[in-house]
């Protein structure tokens, strides 16, 4: 196993030459003469704070009121937390979709995160047509994810036409009636289709930094293929891992095209993820106040979860706290 | 393990083809059933061999698609332009002028802008603009996905400035070039691969946006994405026509992002993989 490890030592070293972060961290010193003029960053500033902070602001100002634009008699009145208890304590749906919001999300990661490592290990190979077969591989991640919820819904997860269905039905199989019988599943499932390319893209990038020499060494010494993977090709690619696990989650939380396009959040409520419902008791119920305080609920576990991850990634990578 | 390796290999390569058409089949399920007539299209066993027509296409183009399209490329070409005139200058601060922990505090600001869920601005941002009259207006759109891809172009310009060889940059410096010139006739160039990618980037998740188009644009300036939704909801067979204006809709992502495959993991990684 010498060869392995000293190989592995060497990819270690590889991988480390190319992080960004150690490159970032190496600004000439000849630069610091230019450090006059600050201020060119000043308008994107501005304006992301406009866009981006301001209303977030006025969400805080908003969750503690209650404001219904259905009764506008009733007026814009504070209430203080009642909106964020009336969530936690007496809203019947809130926890069932944070519920939903998690099954979709992990789901929908988890079944990305093995299909994209089959993917990328497959197109890593020295094949015919390599690199087409990668851009094609990755059309499911660049086509509008709203339209192609309808393609689903209608061409291909159809009882009456859907060709999966069909397909079920030739083998003797049952059909499933996917949107009503198992609803946030079917949008897991379409979900996880648009995000395996960019697993299967993170990973590729993350293939091509590990030298073929340890592959080599490896099989020199004896692994089979698993235990290569396991054991070698897994770990050097536990950085891009932790990539694609913070960002897809931090995107797939934000699907919402894909259930407004087939269940509308239904039956019942079986598909509202907090986004959804955010959207629902702003649009449906007009119940500002209500919405505001689910969307701050909405930014404060985005960022836990991404803190959580970050500290996660940190204990390994500690220069990247920055 | 040689001998094995040799039956293995071709068999692989057999199951990676066959796995990429899996992904894609969806995709070239509507492109065919685009073609078809819509009575084609609603059989109970799947027609591969039917008569191929434009007419779908046709009823897409006259159910108002060029008005649709207008929206769509005005909003995602002026929100990708604005955001490259502010990001790329906010980027260059960031590599070449800021100290060290300025740029990281911005550049975590960057990132923690485009992590912010939509739906929490939503709300307020609803409020703002019916207050200003700008609800339904192209202009709305055409600022919130500036918003939206702003700190994408920052992270990624900022990431391709961070590879350019500084003795060029010190050289222009040298020679007297003020700020500006060294931007656009150095930096830009210098970087123009990258920059582009971005751009498209950008346009891809304007064009392909659901979200606020719905919400804050539906009736007066909606985008391609809106105009699916109305034709599935509104026509009594709509298989084919949406199937086809699909298939339209879908082309100019699919183009724009294959170009820019190189840059999509560094795009969306904020930098953090390449």
């Amino acid at each position: 196993m010498s060869r392995t490890s000293s190989a592995m030592r060497q990819g270690r070293q590889i991988l480390n030459g190319v992080s960004p972060h150690t490159r970032a961290d190496t600004t000439p010193p000849a630069i610091s003469v230019r450090r006059r003029v600050t201020w060119l960053h000043i308008p994107a500033l501005v304006f992301m704070i406009i866009m981006t902070q301001v209303p977030f602001v006025l969400a805080l100002w908003f969750s503690l009121h209650s404001w219904n634009l259905l009764q506008p008699a009733e007026g814009f009145v504070f209430v203080g937390l009642s909106n964020y208890i009336n969530e936690f304590v007496v809203d019947p749906n809130f926890w069932p979709v944070i519920g939903h919001t998690a099954e979709l999300i992990f789901g929908a990661i988890a079944l990305a995160l093995i299909a994209g490592t089959i993917l990328a290990l497959l197109l890593n190979r020295p094949i015919w047509g390599r690199n087409v077969l990668r851009g094609v591989a990755t059309v499911p991640f660049l086509v509008t994810p709203s339209v192609m919820a309808l393609v689903w819904k209608n061409l291909m997860l159809s009882p009456n036409f859907g060709i999966i269905d069909w397909a079920l039905h030739s083998l003797g199989l049952p059909t499933i009636a996917w949107f009503s019988s198992i609803p946030l599943e079917s949008i897991t499932f379409i979900v996880a289709w648009e995000w395996t390319p960019f697993v299967m893209l993170v990973l590729l990038a993350g293939l091509q930094s590990i030298p073929n020499e340890v592959i080599e060494a490896a099989t020199v010494d004896g692994a089979n293929p698993f235990t290569t993977f396991w054991y070698i090709v897994f770990p050097m690619l536990r950085r891009a891992y932790e990539v694609a696990l913070l960002f897809g989650t931090i995107f797939i939380f934000q699907t919402f095209g894909e259930i407004y396009l087939t269940t509308s959040g239904g039956p019942g409520f079986a598909t509202n993820t907090l986004p959804y419902y955010t959207y629902q008791t702003a649009f449906n119920s007009w119940q500002i106040g209500q919405a505001a305080a689910l969307g701050v609920i909405g930014v404060i576990i985005a960022i836990l979860a991404a803190r959580a991850m970050l500290h996660f990634t940190a204990d390994h990578t500690p220069e990247e706290r920055g | 393990m040689v001998s094995t390796r040799k039956w293995s290999q071709p068999l692989l390569s057999i199951l990676t083809y066959v796995l990429v058409l899996v992904m894609i089949f969806p995709v070239i399920w509507m492109v065919i059933t685009g073609f078809k007539q819509e009575a084609d299209a609603y059989t109970a066993v799947p027609s591969l061999i039917f008569q191929p027509t434009l007419t779908q296409f046709q009823i897409a183009l006259n159910g108002g698609f060029v008005a649709y399209l207008f929206n769509s490329v005005v909003a995602s070409l002026v929100s990708t332009a604005i955001a490259m005139v502010l990001g790329i200058p906010a980027a260059y601060c960031m590599v070449f002028q800021m100290r060290k922990k300025g740029s990281n505090d911005m550049l975590f600001f960057v990132l923690s802008t485009r992590f912010m869920p939509f739906a929490a601005i939503l709300v307020p941002l609803y409020v703002i603009v019916s207050r200003l009259n700008l609800l339904d207006n192209l202009f709305t759109l055409i600022l919130v996905y500036t918003a939206m891809n702003l700190p994408l172009i920052i992270w990624m310009a900022r990431s391709y400035f961070l590879d350019l060889p500084k003795e060029v940059l010190e050289g222009a410096w040298l020679d007297g070039c003020n700020t500006l010139r060294t931007i656009v006739n150095i930096v830009v160039p210098m970087a123009a691969p990258g920059l582009t990618a971005a751009a498209l980037l950008a346009i891809i998740f304007a064009w392909n946006d659901f979200f606020f188009a719905v919400t804050l644009t539906y009736t007066q300036a909606p985008t391609l994405p809106i105009m699916v939704a109305v034709f599935s909801s509104n026509q009594d067979l709509f298989l084919a026509k949406v199937s086809a204006l699909a298939t339209a809709i879908i082309i100019v992502p699919i183009i724009l992002g294959i170009y820019a495959q190189r840059h999509l993991v560094r795009g969306l990684t904020g930098g953090a993989l390449k």
